[in-house]
C-alpha cells in the first residue's frame, strides 16, 4: 500500500506541470499580448495598470523565462494580487505594513463552493444508490420505467433553467425560499439556531440544482452496475445455497456495484466545480464558480489563472483521494499492491 | 433499423431529432416574422395566434427566434463533435495501435487534460479570446475529444489481437491500411455512441454560455441568450422563459434518448 501511495505521489508532480503549461498556453492565446486585450475590452484600464501586467508576468521577457517565473510563483503559491477587487490577494491573506489583513479571494471561495458541493455528493450517492437498486431490483417494470424517465430528464434539463424557474416559483410568487445569497439579513445578530436554519433555506436550491446531473448519471450508472453483476454467476451461487433475496442483492450485488463509484466520486470533481460556476452566478453565491465568472467579465487575468490552476490541483487531489480509496476498499487490489 | 423501430428509447430519440433537423433545415421558411425585426409597437405580447411565443422586450416574435436560435444550436453541436470527435479518434488509434511510449504521452494527456474543470477551462479561453460563435465551438471541440480518445484507444487494444487483423498484418498490410481498412470500422459504435451523446452535452454548454452573456451574441438568437432576457422579465413574461428552456430539454433528450437507445442496440452482449 505505500509503495503505491509513493509512486501515486510523484505521479503528481509531471500532471502538475502539464497543468501549468496548459495554463500558461491560454494565457498566451490572446491576439496580440493580454495587456493588449485587456485595454481593448475594458476602456478604463490605463497605461499604469498595463505596466503593472507586463510586470507581473514578465511579458517583455522570452517565453520561457516567462513560463519559469511564473511556475516559481506558482510553486511558491504566489498567485498574485486581483486587477479589480481593490488589489486584493488572489490566494491567501496577506498583512500589509500596517497590520491589516486582507483576505485572499480563494480562501473565501473556496469553502463555501466546498460546502455546497460535498452536501451535493451526499445527496447525490444516497438517493442515486436507492434509485438505481430499485430501478434494477424491478427491471421493466413501472417503477423502473418512471425512474428511468425522471433520469433522462434530468439528464437533459438546463440546470440554469430549472434554477431560473424554481427561484420565482418558491421565491418570488410563495416567498417560501430565500432566491439568492446564503444569509439573509441580520445574519450576525441570530441565535446559532435560528442561524443554522437560514443557511439552511439559502441552500436548498443551490444544493438541488447542483446535484440534479450527478443524480440522474449516477442513478443509471448503479442501475446498469447492478442489472450486470446480479448476472454473474456468484450471484447464481448465492441464490442456490438459499441466502434470502435480501441478503443477495444487498449484501453480494450492491457491494460489487459501489466499488467503481469510488473512482467515479473522482472523476465527478471537475464538473461539480466547474459546474458551480452557473449556479452560483444565478443564486449570487460568492463561491469560486461566481469569483472565476466575474473575473472572466471583468477580465481579472491573475484571479483567473488562479483559480484555474487551483481548481486543477483540487481534482487532481480529489482523484488522489478516490484512487487510494479504492484501494483500501477492494481487497483484490488491497492484496495484490501489499504483495 | 429494424431493431431501431423497437426499441422504444432509440426510436422516440430518432423522431425528436428528426423533428429538430427538420426545424432547423428549413427555419427561414417556418418563420412566420423576421427574428431581428424590432416592433416598438409589439413589446412582450403573451403568446397568441399572431406571436406564436409572444413577443420580446424589443417586440422581436420570440417563436421566429426560437426557430432561428435551432440553427445555433444543430450548428454548435455537430462542428463542436464534429472537432472532437476528429481530434479523439486520431489520437485513440495512434495510441492503441502505436502504443508504448507514444500510448503513455497521449494518455498522460488525456489525464492532464481531464483534471481542468472544463467550465473553467472554456470560460479562461473565452476571456482571452472574445466571445463568437466559432469561438465556442472550437473551444467545446477542444474541450471534449478526452473520452472519444480512451474510447477508442480501448476498442484498438482489444481489436488488435484478434485473428484477422494478425492476418492482414501477416499478408503484409500497412499500418494505414490496419487502422483505416480493418480497426476503425470495427469501432464505429463507441464512437457513433459517444458523438451522438456529445451532441447532447455541446448543446448544453452552449446553452449555458450564451445564458451567461459568454456565448453566442445579440442580435444572433440562441436559446440560451433568449433565456438571459426571459430572466430580466421572468416577473412579466413568462413565455420569455419557458419556451426556450423546454427546446433545450427535449433536444438534449432527443440526443441522449437516441444515443442510450443506439448503445443498447449495436452491444453485442445485447443481440437477439
Amino acid at each position: 500500500m505505500l509503495h503505491y501511495l509513493i509512486k501515486r505521489l510523484l505521479w503528481m508532480i509531471p500532471m502538475l506541470i502539464g497543468i501549468s503549461l496548459i495554463s500558461f498556453f491560454i494565457m498566451h492565446l490572446a491576439p496580440g499580448d493580454i495587456t493588449a486585450s485587456e485595454s481593448a475590452f475594458n476602456p478604463k484600464a490605463s497605461e499604469e495598470s498595463r505596466q503593472k501586467l507586463r510586470a507581473l508576468y514578465n511579458l517583455d521577457k522570452p517565453l520561457i523565462t516567462q513560463y519559469n517565473l511564473w511556475l516559481k510563483r506558482i510553486i511558491k503559491l504566489d498567485f498574485g494580487n486581483s486587477f479589480a477587487s481593490h488589489q486584493r490577494p488572489v490566494l491567501w491573506e496577506i498583512k500589509d505594513t500596517k497590520g491589516n489583513i486582507s483576505k485572499g479571494m480563494i480562501q473565501e471561495a473556496l469553502p463555501i463552493t466546498l460546502m455546497i458541493n460535498l452536501i451535493g455528493l451526499l445527496i447525490i450517492f444516497s438517493t442515486s444508490i436507492f434509485l438505481g437498486v430499485i430501478s434494477a431490483v424491478n427491471q421493466n417494470r413501472w417503477p423502473d420505467r418512471l425512474i428511468t424517465i425522471i433520469v433522462f430528464i434530468g439528464f437533459a434539463i438546463p440546470g440554469f433553467w430549472l434554477a431560473l424557474l424554481l427561484m420565482y416559483w418558491t421565491g418570488v410568487t410563495h416567498s417560501w425560499l430565500p432566491i439568492s445569497g446564503l444569509h439573509s439579513a441580520g445574519y450576525e445578530k441570530m441565535g446559532h439556531l435560528a442561524q443554522y436554519t437560514d443557511l439552511f433555506k439559502h441552500l436548498i436550491l443551490p444544493v438541488f440544482i447542483s446535484s440534479l446531473g450527478g443524480l440522474a448519471s449516477i442513478s443509471l450508472y448503479v442501475r446498469n452496475g447492478m442489472l450486470d453483476v446480479l448476472q454473474q454467476e456468484f450471484i447464481t451461487t448465492a441464490r442456490a445455497k438459499g441466502l434470502s433475496e435480501n441478503k443477495v442483492i444487498y449484501g453480494h450485488a450492491l457491494r460489487n456495484t459501489l466499488l467503481p463509484l469510488i473512482t467515479i466520486i473522482g472523476l465527478s470533481i471537475p464538473g461539480l466545480i466547474g459546474g458551480s460556476v452557473i449556479g452560483e452566478s444565478i443564486f449570487a453565491i460568492s463561491g469560486m464558480g461566481k469569483l472565476f465568472f466575474d473575473a472572466v467579465l471583468m477580465r481579472d487575468f491573475p484571479v483567473i489563472m488562479g483559480i484555474l490552476t487551483i481548481g486543477s490541483v483540487l481534482t487532481l487531489f480529489g482523484n488522489l483521494i478516490a484512487d487510494i480509496g479504492y484501494a483500501w476498499a477492494d481487497p483484490r487490489i488491497r492484496r495484490g499492491i501489499s504483495n | 433499423m429494424k431493431n431501431l423501430i423497437h426499441n422504444p428509447l432509440a426510436f422516440s430519440g430518432l423522431i425528436i431529432i428528426a423533428i429538430v433537423l427538420f426545424i432547423a433545415l428549413f427555419a427561414p421558411w417556418l418563420s412566420p416574422y423576421d427574428p431581428n425585426y424590432i416592433d416598438i409597437h409589439s413589446i412582450l405580447l403573451p403568446p397568441s395566434l399572431i406571436h406564436f411565443m409572444g413577443t420580446d422586450g424589443l417586440g422581436r416574435d420570440v417563436f421566429s427566434r426560437m426557430l432561428d436560435g435551432s440553427r445555433i444550436s444543430l450548428l454548435v453541436g455537430f462542428v463542436a463533435v464534429g472537432i472532437a470527435t476528429i481530434i479523439g479518434t486520431f489520437l485513440g488509434a495512434i495510441a492503441g495501435f502505436y502504443r508504448g511510449y507514444i500510448d503513455s504521452i497521449i494518455m498522460r494527456f488525456v489525464d492532464i487534460m481531464l483534471s481542468i474543470p472544463t467550465f473553467f477551462l472554456i470560460l479562461a479561453v473565452i476571456a482571452f479570446l472574445t466571445p463568437s460563435i466559432w469561438n465556442i465551438m472550437i473551444v467545446i471541440g477542444l474541450t471534449s475529444w478526452m473520452g472519444v480518445t480512451r474510447l477508442i484507444r480501448a476498442e484498438f487494444l482489444s481489436l488488435s489481437n484478434r485473428e484477422y487483423i494478425l492476418a492482414a498484418k501477416a499478408m503484409g498490410a500497412r499500418d494505414m491500411r490496419l487502422i483505416l481498412k480493418h480497426l476503425l470500422p470495427n469501432s464505429l459504435t463507441p464512437i457513433i455512441v459517444s458523438s451522438v451523446l456529445g451532441i447532447a452535452s455541446a448543446v448544453l454548454t452552449e446553452s449555458g454560455l450564451s445564458f451567461l452573456g459568454l456565448g453566442v451574441q445579440a442580435p444572433q438568437s440562441s436559446w440560451g441568450n433568449i433565456l438571459t432576457d426571459g430572466k430580466e422579465y421572468i416577473q412579466f413574461a413568462w413565455w420569455l422563459s419557458l419556451f426556450p428552456g423546454l427546446a433545450i430539454l427535449i433536444t438534449v433528450l432527443g440526443y441522449n434518448l437516441l444515443g442510450e437507445g443506439l448503445r443498447d442496440l449495436l452491444d453485442p452482449k445485447n443481440k437477439n
